[in-house]
């Protein structure tokens, strides 16, 4: 065994896109830092889908950008396509989603890494986390070398114990041809004691443009004018930039045909799988199955990047036999003689119980053990960088000696999202949503700086230099919303904000005004069970008179303040109320024996 | 911000009743109920009426406690009041009307606890009553909603929540390849949601009869024989009555049962318009307050004699009341005087009785409780104070959101508040989370990604 003489604070597993927001993010608060990868070359990979954003998930974005994250930058570095969806709606659901190129996505991410300071990156696979009194402090690799850490944080994504489903054939992977982390996971479940649930998810055919008929298919250009995702990104300088198409299809009945003829030869019907998918993001053989009654469904053609002729074909996601999968494509206008370069597939994989993690996102099992992404249950690169963003601050709160950092469900969808995982726990891959959000009309595209961004000057997320155009903007931005009248001017000390952008926000600030106070209101009395803490020692399933139920979900929960008590299904408001008189003659009682 | 709350910190049945309000609001709502240039010094008793819209509730003993110099530590305002059950359920009612809530079982003392206003020793107490609260309130809470009225809710629920799934799916619509709904689908979804709940807001006021009790007040001049309508409904002899005017000098109250129905009388004073003494015009005051809080007037005329000034004045007084009133000709066993001359009175329903031989009294009777016994046996009525205000709430947010629909405003300004009246809903019968719409979202729609 080597030991390397490097002591590091926060060791992360994984490179995908929960891991490489955690290193970014720890490193910068000052942390020690180290990301191991088994493969370099698939750091930031985007396994699924060539875009960033979508419903939901690009304010997710716009968060983690505005709290330091990079996947807004890079997003924005290897854009091929913008879209702003759901434009026919308010502004409040308006979502930004950018169709990007995978190799440049990657290998732009990579390099930001190498340029952080603090972060070292090893290609190694790790194998076991090992222990002292419970406590992590350190991490073995394949190699059999051991990094001392304070710290670790699990972005395993679909890698603990993955096996790949092509019809009746299954081959063990994290992806396609690249191999799973099995030692680990046995490790986490049988030595950790961690949790483990399966999941599974999947991922359609990529097709060569060869061959296409486009004059088939529907076009769907590039936005123009477009909106950058990032904050950052120089707004005027991008509209220049050259951009692809995206085209819209749809299955027939002969699609139909071939899938119900089939059906048995599918993984997932054909009795090899029996972990839970997403019912929101269905395999095309679900769809057939589930809704009968519709007998075309959209698909569309997204390229992989600037330089490949591959196309992605959403919303054809499959885990049939490839001569199934052949016959599917033909079976599609302007794709009959389309060639397929990569097979659909499903893949299975270990994930563990988010109920096992404080809102922090530090396990409640391993003191000193983080865990983000989709080995919490989630799925999504956006919802995966979210939490890696804040496992990554969390974990160098922690060794900093530090109070954790948590976004409230008014504050952020990635508040929403982790206090969704910790309070109620997953039984399908979680995606986000804007119904999940009861603050719908504060969480808004338009003003994930000026929510966020004074969190991040203030941990040091972003760079300094960055404020005072940021603090001009925030003024110019309350000039207007007192008055819509106001005269304002462009100003260049305002880059990379502009008096345009404040002009944008406060037409969508008046636009909701009377909802918008509504939701503060709201939040405002949320805030306030939020804030009272369940002191530790405090074992709220004790307390007596709580229904019996909620005694037991207490207990499961473990809930740190009396607002996430309040959120676990089940817990009645009388239960909130005996807790708070409880909690507070806790306080005191505790107040007089330490006055002694 | 914690919600100002409200309750009756009394027993009931008293000749006074105290009713407390706590919370950042407190002095605001009391301005409501009062005149708004009232001024109210802290701890000092404000003798001032309280108002119903125009009307005079009640005349009360206000006391204003400025925080944290009060019970709960919080800004907190008592009403002493006059012990009617009436007085104290339309007070709580505008209260609530105002913005205040219904306080949970315990919770001014809570408040008081976490306020630093109680020490550890009461807070055992307290635990105990939130805790027994809590298992009989859940009971309670599972009791009361059972069966039909909680069956007709989680319709009105469902129905709702499968409403705002079609517009949130649309929202989240991914693809964006989903058909918008038409306003007219809408409109009529949501009107058809507010017909149900209008129509369980609607047996309010019958509920609250039924439980509360029918309150009947009976006026009519001197000597026209109030107190022995009185006498000849409750069947023996609670009323002095005496040959001399205006022997009935205090309001008398009877509780009884008629037709499997509760009724309160109230016999009046016999109103003059030269009261003689002060006695009598103290009652004559309460005869016109218990006018004024009846639900239905029982106007008695002598048949035997014509219609004197005072019975016009008090006509006058009868019909600005806009109440629900019955014209009885009282001693029929007399010879009649002939026609009666009051304005508009045929347009009234009229009795003939004889309180001497009962005769005439079973129609009196009949058509006192119709109301009530027209409702068909366990049919749904909502007689809960706290059910009716998260009713009326979630009315308010559907009636927002058909505005809204009018102003073509976007999806996501209706479904703030069809997220709001669901919120009420939750509020009166359980749990209803974002994850329901979902659950509904993926079992109805085909969500690609």
């Amino acid at each position: 065994m080597f030991v390397c003489s490097e002591q590091y604070d926060v060791v992360v597993i994984g490179g995908g896109h929960a891991g490489c927001e955690a290193a970014l993010a720890a490193a910068k608060l000052g942390a020690k830092t180290l990301l191991l990868t088994q493969n370099l070359d698939t750091i930031a990979q985007m396994s699924c889908n060539p875009s960033i954003g979508g419903i939901a998930k690009g304010q997710i974005v716009r968060e983690i950008d505005a709290l330091g994250g990079a996947m807004g930058r890079v997003t924005d570095f290897s854009a091929l396509h913008y879209h702003m969806l759901n434009t026919g709606k308010g502004p409040a659901v308006h979502s930004p989603r950018v169709q990007c190129d995978k190799k440049v996505y990657q290998f732009t991410f990579k390099h930001f890494l190498e340029l952080q300071p603090n972060l070292d990156i090893m290609q190694d696979e790790a194998v076991r986390l090992t222990t002292t009194d419970n406590k992590i402090d350190g991490v073995l690799t394949l190699r059999d070398t051991l990094y001392h850490t304070k710290t670790v944080i699990l972005t395993t994504g679909t890698f603990l114990g993955g096996t790949i489903h092509i019809g009746t054939v299954m081959t063990p992977g994290g992806r396609y041809n690249d191999m799973p982390s099995n030692l680990l996971s046995k490790n986490l479940s049988t030595e950790l004691g961690l949790h483990l649930m399966r999941f599974k998810t999947g991922t359609p055919m990529r097709i060569n443009a060869r061959g296409l008929d486009y004059s088939k298919f529907r076009l769907q250009p590039s936005d123009n004018p477009l909106q950058p995702i990032s904050h950052f990104t120089d707004e005027k300088e991008q509209q220049k930039r050259k951009f692809l198409s995206c085209y819209i299809t749809h299955t027939t009945l002969a699609t139909d045909k071939i899938l119900r003829e089939n059906f048995q030869r599918s993984a997932m019907y054909g009795g090899n799988i029996h972990s839970q998918g997403p019912r929101y993001c269905p395999s095309v053989e679900d769809k057939i199955k589930k809704f009968p009654e519709v007998t075309s469904h959209p698909l569309f053609l997204e390229p992989e990047g600037a330089h490949t002729e591959e196309f992605y074909i959403q919303g054809f996601s499959t885990s049939m036999p490839e001569d199934v999968q052949r016959a599917l494509i033909a079976s599609v206008p302007g794709m009959e003689n389309a060639s397929i370069t990569r097979m659909g597939y499903a893949v299975e994989y270990d994930c563990s119980d988010p109920m096992d993690l404080y809102p922090h996102l530090e396990s409640k099992i391993g003191p000193g053990l983080f865990c983000a992404g989709q080995i919490n249950g989630t799925t999504g690169y956006e919802e995966a960088g979210g939490q890696g963003l804040m496992a990554g601050i969390n974990a160098a709160l922690k060794v900093q000696g530090k109070e954790p950092f948590v976004l409230r469900r008014d504050e952020a969808y990635i508040g929403v999202l982790i206090d969704d995982l910790v309070t109620k726990g997953v039984n399908e891959p979680y995606r986000m949503f804007t119904s999940r959000a009861e603050y719908r009309i504060l969480l808004r595209n338009d003003n994930a700086d000026l929510r966020l961004m004074p969190h991040a000057f203030r941990l040091g997320l972003l760079d300094k230099t960055y404020e005072p155009a940021f603090e001009k903007y925030r003024a110019l931005c309350d000039t207007l919303k007192n008055n819509i009248n106001a005269v304002i001017c462009e100003d260049p000390d305002l880059f990379p904000w502009s008096a345009e952008k404040a002009r944008r926000h406060a037409d969508i600030h008046h636009k909701y005004e009377g909802y918008y106070e509504r939701n503060k209101k709201d939040a405002e009395k949320l805030a306030e069970v939020d804030a009272i803490k369940i002191p530790e020692g405090f074992d709220p399933s004790t307390v007596r008179g709580l229904l019996f139920e909620s005694a037991q979900k207490l207990r499961e929960v473990k809930p740190q303040t009396l607002g996430q008590a309040s959120r676990i299904p089940g817990v009645t408001p009388s239960d909130i109320q005996l807790l708070a008189v409880h909690i507070e003659r806790f306080r005191r009682l505790k107040h007089v024996a330490n006055a002694r | 911000m914690q919600s100002t709350i409200c309750a009756l910190a009394s027993g009931q049945g008293g000749a006074v009743a105290l009713v407390r309000l706590s919370g950042p609001d407190a002095l605001v709502i009391t301005h409501t109920l009062t005149s708004k240039t009232q001024l109210f010094e802290p701890r000092r008793q404000t003798f001032c009426s309280i108002y119903d819209g125009k009307n005079i509730l009640d005349k009360a003993l206000v006391t204003y406690f400025k925080a944290p110099h009060s019970f709960t530590g919080e800004d907190v305002v008592e009403f002493a009041l006059h012990g009617s059950p009436y007085i104290i359920g339309r007070t709580l009612e505008l209260l609530c009307q105002s913005g205040a809530v219904p306080a949970k079982r315990g919770e001014f003392s809570q408040r008081a606890f976490l306020n630093g206003k109680m020490d550890l020793v009461e807070a055992q107490g307290l635990c105990d009553l939130i805790a027994a609260g809590n298992q009989s309130a859940h009971r309670l809470a599972m009791n009361a909603l059972d069966g039909k009225l909680s069956g007709k809710l989680s319709e009105i629920k469902t129905k709702l929540t499968e409403l705002l799934a079609q517009i949130e799916v649309r929202l989240d619509d991914v693809d964006e390849e989903m058909t918008p709904l038409s306003t007219d689908f809408i409109t009529q979804e949501i009107t058809a949601v507010l017909t149900a709940i209008r129509t369980l807001t609607d047996t309010f006021s019958v509920g609250r009869l039924i439980k509360d009790g029918l309150k009947v007040a009976i006026v009519g001049a001197p000597n026209s024989g109030k107190s022995s309508l009185l006498n000849a409904l409750v069947g023996f002899d609670r009323a002095i009555v005496t040959d001399v005017c205006g022997t009935t000098r205090d309001t008398v109250e009877e509780t009884l049962e008629i037709n499997g129905q509760k009724i309160r009388l109230t016999d009046t004073a016999g109103i003059r318009a030269h009261a003689l003494d002060v006695a009598e015009q103290e009652g004559m005051r309460r005869s016109k307050r218990a006018m004024e809080n009846a639900d239905v007037i029982l106007f008695v005329l002598d048949s035997s004699r014509p219609v004197c000034a005072e019975e016009k004045q008090l006509w006058q007084d009868i019909q600005t009341q806009h109440k629900r009133t019955l014209i009885v000709l009282n001693k029929t066993d007399k010879p009649s005087s002939g026609k009666i001359d009051l304005e508009n009175v045929t347009q009234y329903t009229q009795f003939t009785v004889s309180c001497k031989t009962g005769a005439g009294l079973n129609e009196l009777k009949n058509t006192l409780t119709a109301p009530m016994n027209e409702v068909e046996k366990d049919s749904l009525l909502i007689s809960n104070l706290r059910h009716y205000e998260e009713l009326l709430r979630a009315q308010t947010e559907l009636e927002s959101a058909l505005m809204q629909l009018t102003k073509n405003a976007g999806g996501e300004i209706y479904a703030e508040h069809l997220r709001g009246a669901l919120t009420h809903l939750k509020d009166l019968m359980g749990e209803v989370t974002p994850d329901d719409i979902l659950g509904v979202i993926f079992s109805k729609f085909c969500m690609g990604k």
